[in-house]
């Protein structure tokens, strides 16, 4: 036994890690900067994932495709095409404040599953979509999956690098204002609706990379092989336990949370067959148990953004600006 | 006579910044006083403190001797302080009378003596007490309004700017009701935007500049102060 | 299509489907008015409420219809307990941070359900029953039940809100915050009731899923849509609107089958909300914009 037999398992983490951050730092863009509730960012990265399958997979009966587009072209339609999705979303719902954002996007999920599993002509229904190639995914097993870390890891860094030279532009600054004081931004002659659809569609077409490289790792896809609930969750506790507002702080989220996730699952997978099912359900409940005691305790997360003056007080820890009302000063309602 | 209500000395605001420097203003019973001044000069914000809106960094209110400074709204409405802010003051989308019910929602057993006082003093209400008190006019609303804070007999009334945005008309009107609401023993403070009518027809006043008092005196007396009348009260 | 058979297999169902929707929306609408938030818990809570029933049926031997009330209970003080534990505290952050922890407490009730009673589908009776024929419409015995309960459990409320003092209050507490603080009500003691009523309503939301269908961990989240839809529809706030949305998207649900391929159904509700956003976010009946 080789060496690097010992690195695959650590090496399919960190993969699944990179593949998180990429959905935090999109997820980051909506909540952190612009105060948007995406509750169904499953969907856009299912999206993403039937995208980048359908362009570069070779030609399959009865199912759009054959293709055969290099890789960086299928994750470029991902983006594009999940990009374009949550363009009528935001259209629509922006206008409000972001509770109505969070239940359409909740069925903007619900209807991209359904068509996933229904269209035979675009998705194979529940058969999937198979043989989704992976670059240099000739090599031997442990040697492939090496190299798709580093391609991973260096889609991450470049997003991450680009997403921060973008926050610390006047466009992050602009976003931040917004999100903060959405009268004053206005009175400013900022264009406020444009402006928040563009943070919607740059984040949603993130989640379609991730989803894009999602699918280049799995090599297959079906309707039923991404958990709705819990991908959109993981992602959120990943935010809001790591800063949100702060790129470097939904990345160390994602790492812990993604390392919570899996060596509860590495726990729970000694346990006898008929308490390991149901331990999945308890480490669901203790990542939402997680998410009660973060925003309980340390709401501003673990690195907050440090932009923001007073980290608890009222409109400071993201959100609302969309038509909040101004609090009364009674302390309990 | 002695002090219902009083302010000693209050430095109060919203967050971080203040807004009333130094502030002592009292009411005696049967009164009716009137808190008058430029815009921003924290006539409303000093009503406000009384109701524990505010963050009161120093002084103290008692009502009838008893400190209420940092009481909740909930008990200082108990030791008989009834309040009427300048916008939102009704419960738009229930009935007349369920507003003066809700005015009444501390008291226990019967009120039914405090709702005869009330359709008393505003009789125009009576016929309309099955009406949506957000779909009545103007006027009609202050009334609605100042009718459920009265509903608790308060000892004192407040009413932040009663006769913002109504007709002269309506105006006389809030006031004649003033006349009688203090006629049946409630002690009133206001707080008002067209000073000069206000002072002519209180007891009282006192002249809020940049939050802090600046003049104080009997209504004619302010009124006649020619100094006064050029600086706050428009000439 | 003849009268009976649109009435048979379309109306009735509807009304049926929609009565249930309504339970659960009249709860969100409810939660909106007072405490402005949306909470997405609520249909797993609905999930907990059916198994519930299913439970206390099972363990006393009872007909499911007599263990409602205890599973009408059971979630009405789960309710009170989540708002006390995951709630209460956030009140003073933006009402957003709140919908977040809701999203979070449905991971958690779900998961409760799965650990407990598993992932199986189930049901509170087994076999087929029968429909009663009048005069050639088709009632079953439980959708008679169903639709006699809502209506009670409808009146009941509305009498509450018009005619008790502590309805007028949560009336008053919805309309304006403020001055009902001001007219000293206690606003901790409005928030409890309100979740004792929509904890109950949404037990009886998901009993009523369970009786008419059947009883599955995702039960609850599977109607969140339609029930966010109904009560927007309708108008947030209002609880007359909760119901007539209710109705509304039901019959929509089971009339779509005619125009769209019926895998998309459960769409129809989706589609339903962002019309109403599109061309009249205050709904029907001229509820809050939030």
């Amino acid at each position: 036994m080789d060496w690097l037999s010992f690195t695959i398992y650590p090496v399919y983490l960190m993969i699944f890690m990179c593949i998180y951050g990429c959905l935090a730092i999109g997820l980051n863009i909506q909540w952190g900067y612009a105060g948007l509730f995406n509750a169904g960012l499953a969907g856009f990265f299912a999206v993403g994932a039937y995208t980048s399958a359908i362009l570069t997979t070779s030609e399959a009966a009865g199912r759009l495709g054959g293709f055969d587009l290099p890789f960086p072209f299928g994750l470029a339609g991902a983006m594009i095409v999940s990009g374009l999705i949550a363009w009528p979303v935001g259209k629509i719902c922006l206008r409000f404040r972001s509770d109505y954002l969070a239940i359409v996007t909740i069925g903007v999920a619900e209807a991209i599953r359904l068509v996933a599993k229904t269209e035979d002509w675009l998705t194979n229904s529940a058969r999937g979509i198979t043989g989704v190639p992976r670059p240099l995914g000739d090599l031997p097993y442990a040697q492939a999956q090496l190299a798709y870390l580093a391609i991973v890891g260096l889609i991450l860094i470049v997003v991450y690098l680009l997403i921060e030279r973008q926050a610390h532009a006047p466009w992050g600054r602009m976003m931040r204002a917004i999100r903060d004081n959405e009268r004053a931004a206005v009175a400013m002659g900022k264009n406020v609706p444009v402006r928040r659809l563009e943070a919607f569609m740059l984040g949603s077409a993130l989640m379609g990379l991730a989803g894009g490289l999602y699918v280049h790792l799995a090599r297959t896809i079906t309707p039923d092989a991404i958990d709705p609930m819990l991908v959109t969750f993981l992602v959120w506790i990943m935010v809001i336990l790591g800063g949100s507002g702060n790129n470097r702080g939904v990345l160390l989220g994602a790492v812990i949370v993604w390392i919570i996730w899996s060596a509860s699952e590495i726990v729970t997978d000694q346990l006898p067959a008929e308490f390991a099912l149901k331990a999945k359900y308890g480490r669901m409940f203790l990542i939402g148990l997680l998410l009660q005691i973060v925003l309980r305790f340390r709401p501003e997360g673990l690195l907050p953004e440090k932009l923001r003056r007073a980290p608890l007080s009222e409109g400071a820890l993201s959100p609302t600006g969309h038509g909040a009302r101004i609090q009364a000063p009674h302390k309990e309602i | 006579m002695s002090a219902l209500l009083k302010m000693k000395s209050i430095r109060a605001g919203y967050g971080e910044a203040d807004i009333l420097y130094d502030v002592s203003m009292e009411v005696a019973e049967g009164e009716i006083v009137a808190i008058v001044g430029p815009n921003g000069a924290g006539k409303s914000t000093a009503m406000k403190s009384i109701f524990g809106l505010l963050n009161i960094r120093s002084g103290t209110i008692t009502v009838g001797g008893r400190d209420i400074t940092g009481w909740s709204p909930n008990r200082i409405v108990n030791a008989g302080v009834c309040y009427v802010p300048q916008v939102q003051n009704i419960f738009g989308e229930m009935t007349v009378h369920e507003n003066f019910e809700m005015g009444a929602f501390l008291r226990k057993g019967d009120f039914s003596a405090s709702l005869d006082r009330v359709y008393a003093l505003f009789p125009d209400l009576k016929a309309k007490r099955k009406t949506i008190a957000g779909s009545l006019s103007g006027g009609q609303r202050q009334m609605v309004a100042m009718g459920r804070a009265l509903m608790l007999d308060p000892k004192v009334l407040l009413l932040d700017e009663p006769t913002a945005g109504l007709s002269p008309k309506y105006m006389e009107q809030i006031f004649k009701i003033c006349r009688d609401v203090r006629a049946a023993g409630v002690a009133i403070l206001l707080v008002e935007q067209h000073a000069k009518q206000a002072l002519a027809f209180s007891d009282r006043g006192y002249v809020l500049a940049a939050g802090r008092n600046r003049h104080e005196g009997s209504g004619p007396a302010l009124l006649a102060d020619r100094h006064i009348a050029e600086m706050f009260l428009g000439g | 299509m003849d009268i009976f058979s649109f009435v048979n297999f379309f109306l009735l169902p509807g009304v049926v489907q929609g009565s249930i929707y309504a339970l659960g929306a009249i709860g969100i609408t409810l939660i909106y008015a007072i405490m402005r938030y949306g909470h997405f818990a609520h249909g797993d809570l609905a999930t907990f409420g059916a198994f519930t029933a299913l439970f206390v049926a099972g363990l006393l031997g009872l007909s499911p219809y007599a263990a409602l009330p205890v599973a009408v209970v059971v979630a009405a003080l789960l309710a009170i307990a989540i708002d006390w534990l995951f709630y209460a505290h956030l009140r003073r952050m933006p009402k957003i941070i709140t919908t977040i922890a809701s999203f979070g407490v449905a991971l958690m009730l779900r998961s409760v359900v799965q650990i407990i009673w598993g992932v199986d589908t189930t049901s509170y009776t087994r076999g087929i029953s029968r429909p009663e024929n009048w005069f050639g419409i088709r009632v079953k015995p439980h959708e008679l039940v169903t639709l006699l309960v809502v209506i009670g459990l409808v009146i009941a409320l509305h009498l509450f809100l018009t005619r008790n003092k502590w309805g007028k209050a949560m009336r008053a507490m919805s309309d304006n915050p403020d001055l009902a603080l001001l007219s000293g009500i206690d606003n901790n003691k409005v928030i409890a009731m309100t979740w004792v009523i929509a904890g109950g309503l949404c037990a009886a939301s998901g009993f009523f899923l369970g009786l008419n269908t059947e009883l599955r961990s995702l039960m609850g989240w599977n109607i969140l849509l339609p029930t966010f839809a109904a009560a927007i529809l309708g108008g947030v706030g209002r609880i007359e609107g909760a119901i007539v949305g209710g109705l509304v998207v039901g019959v929509t649900e089971e009339l779509s089958v005619l125009v769209i391929p019926s895998e998309y159904k459960m769409l129809s509700s989706f589609a339903i909300l962002l019309v109403v956003l599109l061309l009249r976010p205050t709904g029907l009946f001229r509820g809050k914009i939030l």
